[in-house]
């Protein structure tokens, strides 16, 4: 037969091999990631200052989102206008999966 | 035969040395050895990688793509395992190790193209190294990395505590360090007759 064939035959094969492999692998190491935790520690000052007794902004956003953290004004160097309002305002724009509200006070 | 297995390994870890010797995955021996955890962390992907793409590549390349004859198709094989195998092991880490694979960041996806794996590789099919002397080369390879990017490490976490000159300081340093040790490395050379 043809090399040609050949070559587009075992690269093919070994192609979906591999990417069956990955896609089964991909299901068992899954990691739900939250993309709001991501928009919320864009939202607060990242000074990573730890005032909110958590470890850095991002730390306190995923808490935050998880609807632990209680009160925005744990983030000292946050202000009402520039960082407390706005992440209320996209935590109510984006409530949670099952479609409760964000556990969440200023 | 376990002579020549164990003085194979040997011959790839110190006296062959991938990095100092060889001039393989500079990048990552630069890029993650600011800290020895890290680096330590990275020498052991790799020698994942380079261990399990060796294993799969060796009989890939003489039971499928000789035959059929197309041995030059044996790069963009290679390239496809390694890419496979490094996708795995960032799945694998971003679910149990969070942090290390934050700190790894860009380096981790840039194992697929270390040369030192893919040199590996290529260089065991090239040579016409039977299985065992390859799974040899794989490991004392790997091995080597791991053992040159440790140390290297342990080094630069003690630069960063000593005196250097200031037009030194940072990366010129570690070069220079880096030169040092291959110039030491080279006297590993005769070490097996």
């Amino acid at each position: 037969m043809l090399p040609i064939l050949w070559a587009f035959i075992v690269l093919a094969g070994l192609g979906l091999l591999f990417g069956f492999g990955l896609a089964i692998a991909n299901k068992i190491f899954y990691v739900k990631e939250d993309n709001r935790i991501e928009e919320v520690a864009k939202m607060l000052p990242n000074a990573n200052c730890g005032s909110c007794g958590y470890a850095g902004c991002k730390g306190f956003a995923a808490a935050i989102v998880k609807g632990e953290a209680g009160n925005l004004s744990k983030c000292r160097p946050g202000k009402l206008e520039t960082t407390y309002n706005p992440i209320l305002e996209y935590l109510k724009d984006h409530p949670n999966d099952d479609g409760t509200p964000v556990n969440i006070k200023i | 035969m376990v002579v020549a297995f164990i003085l194979a390994i040997i011959n790839a870890m110190l006296i062959q040395n991938v990095v100092l010797y060889r001039f393989y995955g500079i990048c990552p021996f630069l890029g993650v050895s600011k800290k020895s955890n890290e680096a330590l962390s990275m020498g052991l992907a790799v020698i994942f990688v380079i261990v399990i793409a060796s294993a799969i590549c060796w009989p890939i390349y003489h039971y499928i793509l000789v035959p059929a004859n197309i041995a030059f198709m044996d790069t963009i094989t290679y390239i496809l395992v390694i890419a496979s195998l490094v996708q795995l092991i960032e799945m694998f880490l971003k679910k149990y190790s969070p942090s290390l694979y934050a700190s790894l960041g860009v380096y981790l996806p840039l194992i697929t193209t270390n040369c030192a794996v893919l040199g590996v590789a290529q260089g065991n099919t090239d040579t016409n190294l039977t299985f065992g002397m390859s799974m040899a080369n794989a490991i004392g390879t790997s091995v080597g990395f791991l053992i040159i990017i440790f140390a290297f490490s342990c080094i630069r976490v003690r630069l960063e505590a000593s005196n250097v000159p200031k037009c030194l300081k940072g990366i010129p340093i570690a070069l220079i360090t880096a030169a040092l040790m291959s110039l030491a490395f080279v006297g590993f050379t005769g070490l097996i007759k």
